[in-house]
């Protein structure tokens, strides 16, 4: 115990060493704190719109919930609100949804016309990257590993003392060494994550997924610091050859990778599918009501028969129309959702190999905020929407008047229960990565040692 | 110039050029610089090409509609997907997080859709392989480990005092050091600068603009060269200058540029979309309806309208009433419009201008304003196109209304008036007028890398009196 407080002291005595420790948690304290009010503000802005939301529909019901009221004029006028909360996890990994929409509303009309509504987003801000948790452990934390790793065994050599610790009696020098460097580091980031994850009491076994991630990340940067320090004979050497590994993993491959993938995969899919629905619903007006109708009863044959009506004009023929529409983009619709997930894919195969692309993943899929529960929310959108319509066709149909007791009816969003997960493979990946370089870096240690002392 | 000058300078070239590190790393740089241009370039052709394909075919299926009521092509509706400009490629700016293609109808204003940053994996928010990230972001990295040795390594060997012995003053000492450093600064950027000055040969893009493209890149180079050879100047160990750079570094290029945004979008709050249409809603019904025929403002529109075409009945009028209360209508919303558009684009305008103060601080922000001022890519090319579009978007829907004014019978005009589809093509299309950056988006910038220039030269002065001051 007392060599290891020699040690502790032995860290805390340099200057470096102990900035370094000091400024990584309180940037992951500021992170964190960045990261509450990020999520914050989105809870207001739910609550904003919902507040705005209720008091348009009162309007409408005001307006259109007459004792003869016509359902048409309800189901057109009737926008719905859908929200998506971020999730217990969301401050520390805020992945997408700074870009993402938290609150849309919705009608009865098509749905593929609205569920690509984009929010406000002041793009110049936008651009730069979020500031919260993730980026520190992903980015930052590695540096510190670098500063106080680097100069581990050149600085003894420099000093002249490396042949002497070599030859000391007892084992676990260096063992004792890393791992206390190792626990300062890992403490110094998690230990504000963890007090937050605490205070807004999240759910255990996601909040120990959120902190194991770093603690593994943060274990593959010492194997990999420790492989560089090892091999070199200079301290400067080594955090220039450190730094250089940290450019090329956090800032030049995974960008050159995007590139890739973006090539390799367009989703210019959206825009096709956008046209579509367009021109089909567009059409419908040209064609005779009943071509309509027929397609419409093929997959809703429980309104047939009721499909008629006198007159140029009705709303069940404008909702069946716009329903139409939105089925025959279905295989576009399937096309680009396809295309947004291959992305994804692509990205977690990137993973396998490259550990902070790996935690970064892991971490937005345990906070339950990349493109997975973008698309999620959308799911939910369109189940909502089905309720919608299912809710109206019945007035519609039966010509029953739309009275503003039936405002009351009206379906609410129920928000999706998040797709929080621990996903095993990228999980597994980049422990054996870990391990492998840890490993190389042990034997490494051990060949410089007996070259040292021989 | 003076020898010892030139010959210190040198010295720092030759050092480099042994420094087999240092060289790869170098080489490796500017290979990225044309690697990133080569890739990019052809990105942005690829983009454009697929951008003006669905333009022309948007615009041929508006053609092609049949025989039909205006109105409905009113809300059939056109659309505008935004051009790249040529010098997107060395920065694609928020194109990534901005929609580019706009759905534009009668009295509706919709959003720019489908950001690419929304329906990318997280490796878009790692950057985007571009001249201009490799310059902002990696350029200086290089930089600060060619230099961060060059003074603090003579002082460590004892080579600083025999040089000073030797005659060699601090100034003279210090001024060659940065101008082998500023040298190799200029170097780094060269094949960007000849990339440039090949734009402008090629009339790709207006010169002024390549040349302030080049002189903001080289004042951001030389910065960095210069603040690497100060601070190994002020310091006893080169070890010690090295985290300071890096530090520097993090600071004003990773940090800062994300933690400003959070603390802007505290301060000014944007509203959501719902927020600002349900408050158009509102406005909008406060102006009138123009089904109700009590309604006071349009019952006074109407009065004038009899009193223009010397009529006292609507029936009477030699075009028809409907059309011309669509396009009072479609005047009024696009007023309202208009306003909101502008409400917002204040609150963003708050925002930036809020994290652009700090450009003083962390010159990244400055040069890469700069940069997409200038490559056309920026927050305001985009509010731009947004203007455009939305000019445009009034000019057709008012010109399907007129159709409808004048070519509808106002009296027996049927159950389904509709009328020749031929007249779809008399319609105007979008023309995208190229963005010209207005200069309050340039010399502010030009002149914070300036400044910043000019306070490391004059800081120089003293730390040279420094250095001389070390043989005594």
């Amino acid at each position: 115990m007392s060599l290891l407080h020699a040690e502790l002291r032995l860290i805390l005595r340099s200057r470096l060493a102990a900035a370094s420790l000091a400024l990584l948690m309180a940037l992951s304290a500021l992170s964190v704190v960045s990261g509450l009010s990020a999520v914050s503000r989105q809870e207001a802005t739910i609550a904003r719109a919902t507040a705005e939301q209720a008091r348009d529909l009162a309007a409408v019901a005001k307006a259109y919930g007459k004792p003869d009221g016509e359902a048409g004029y309800a189901a057109y006028y009737s926008f719905l609100l859908t929200h998506d909360r971020p999730s217990p996890l969301a401050f520390l990994a805020l992945g997408q949804r700074d870009v993402q929409p938290t609150v849309l509303r919705v009608r009865a009309l098509s749905l593929q016309q609205q569920l690509y509504e984009s929010e406000t987003l002041n793009a110049e801000q936008a651009l730069p990257g979020v500031f919260d948790f993730a980026f520190v452990a992903i980015y930052l934390a590695p540096l510190v590993v670098i500063a106080l790793t680097h100069d581990l065994v050149t600085s003894e050599r420099e000093a002249g003392r490396l042949r002497l610790l070599l030859s000391m009696p007892g084992t676990g020098l260096w063992r004792r060494r890393i791992g206390l460097r190792y626990l300062l580091v890992a403490l110094s980031l998690l230990i504000p994550a963890g007090v937050a994850l605490v205070a807004t009491s999240a759910p255990a076994h996601l909040g120990l997924g959120i902190l194991t991630v770093p603690a593994v990340y943060l274990a593959f940067w010492f194997g990999l610091s420790l492989l560089v320090a090892s091999r070199v004979r200079a301290s400067a050497t080594a955090a220039a050859a450190s730094v250089g590994y940290w450019i090329a993993l956090t800032l030049l491959i995974p960008t050159l990778a995007n590139a890739a993938i973006t090539r390799a995969v367009p989703v210019s899919k959206g825009i096709d599918l956008t046209l579509a629905q367009r021109e089909i619903v567009h059409h419908g007006w040209d064609i005779p009501k009943a071509a309509t109708f027929d397609r419409f009863l093929a997959t809703h044959p429980e309104w047939r028969g009721h499909e008629t009506f006198e007159g140029r004009f009705h709303w069940k023929w404008l909702f069946a129309m716009h329903q139409v529409g939105d089925e025959a983009v279905a295989p576009q619709v399937a096309a680009y959702r396809a295309s947004l997930l291959s992305r994804e894919r692509w990205t977690a195969r990137l993973g396998w190999l490259l550990p902070n692309v790996a935690a970064q993943g892991i971490l937005h899929r345990l906070a339950d905020t990349n493109l997975v529960a973008q698309l999620d929310y959308q799911d939910s959108i369109g189940a909502f929407h089905k309720e919608l319509r299912a809710f109206f066709y019945p007035y519609l149909f039966f010509d029953r008047p739309f009275t503003r007791a039936d405002f009351d009816w009206l379906p609410s969003y129920s928000a999706r229960t998040g797709t929080a997960s621990w996903p095993a493979i990228p999980m597994l990946m980049l422990l054996v990565v870990t391990g492998l370089i840890l490993a190389a870096g042990a034997a490494q240690m051990r060949r410089t040692g007996r070259d040292a002392s021989r | 110039m003076n020898g010892p000058v030139i010959r210190i300078a040198a010295e720092e070239w030759r050092s480099l050029a042994r420094n087999r590190a240092g060289l790869i790393a170098t080489l490796l740089l500017v290979a990225l610089i044309v690697v990133s241009a080569v890739v990019s370039f052809e990105r942005r052709a690829g983009i454009e090409a697929e951008r003006a394909r669905y333009q022309a075919s948007a615009d041929t299926g508006f053609d092609n509609q049949p025989a039909r009521h205006p109105h409905r092509m009113v809300h059939y509706g056109q659309f505008v997907f935004r051009p790249l400009s040529p010098l997107a490629f060395v920065d694609f700016g928020v194109d990534s997080f901005t929609g580019n293609t706009i759905f534009l109808e009668g009295h509706r204003q919709n959003s720019a859709n489908f950001a690419e940053a929304r329906q990318s994996s997280l490796l878009l928010r790692f950057g985007q392989l571009t001249p201009a990230f490799v310059l902002q972001t990696l350029a200086p990295l290089l930089l600060i480990f060619l230099a961060f040795t060059s003074v603090a390594r003579e002082r460590e060997a004892g080579t600083l005092r025999l040089m000073l012995a030797q005659g060699v003053s601090g100034s003279q000492l210090l001024a060659g050091k940065l101008l082998g450093h500023g040298g190799i600064a200029l170097a780094i950027g060269t094949p960007a600068f000849l990339l440039f000055a090949w734009l402008a040969a090629r009339a790709v893009a207006p010169t002024d603009a390549v040349a302030l493209l080049g002189i903001g890149y080289a004042a951001w180079l030389l910065l960095w060269a210069m603040l690497a050879v100060l601070i190994s100047a002020l310091v006893t160990r080169s070890r010690d200058a090295l985290v300071a750079l890096v530090a520097i570094w993090m600071v004003g290029v990773i940090l800062l540029p994300r933690v400003l945004p959070e603390v802007a979008a505290t301060r000014t709050v944007l509203p959501s979309k719902i927020e600002t249409d349900i408050a158009l809603h509102r406005d909008l019904k406060q102006i009138g309806d123009a089904h109700n025929p009590d309604d006071p403002y349009f019952a006074h529109f109407k009065a004038r309208a009899l009193a223009r075409y010397g009529v006292s009945r609507v029936e009477d009028m030699p075009v028809q009433y409907a059309g011309l209360v669509g396009m009072e209508g479609e005047r009024l919303t696009t007023g309202l419009y208009a306003r909101s558009a502008k409400a917002m684009a204040a609150r963003e305008a708050e925002q930036n201008g809020f994290v652009r103060a700090f450009g003083t601080i962390s010159p990244l922000i400055a040069v890469r304003q700069l940069s997409m001022a200038l490559t056309g890519t920026g927050l305001a090319a985009h509010q731009d196109f947004l203007n455009q579009s939305e000019a445009f978007r009034y000019r057709f829907v008012q010109a399907l209304n007129w159709m409808q004014a004048e070519k509808i019978p106002s009296v027996n005009a049927g159950e389904d008036p509709r009328v020749s589809a031929d007249n779809w093509k008399t319609i105007p299309r979008f023309r995208y007028r190229p963005f010209v950056p207005p200069s309050a988006l340039i010399w502010p910038n030009l002149l914070v890398l300036g400044g910043w220039l000019a306070g490391l030269l004059l800081l120089s002065l003293p730390i040279a009196r420094r250095l001389g001051r070390a043989a005594r």
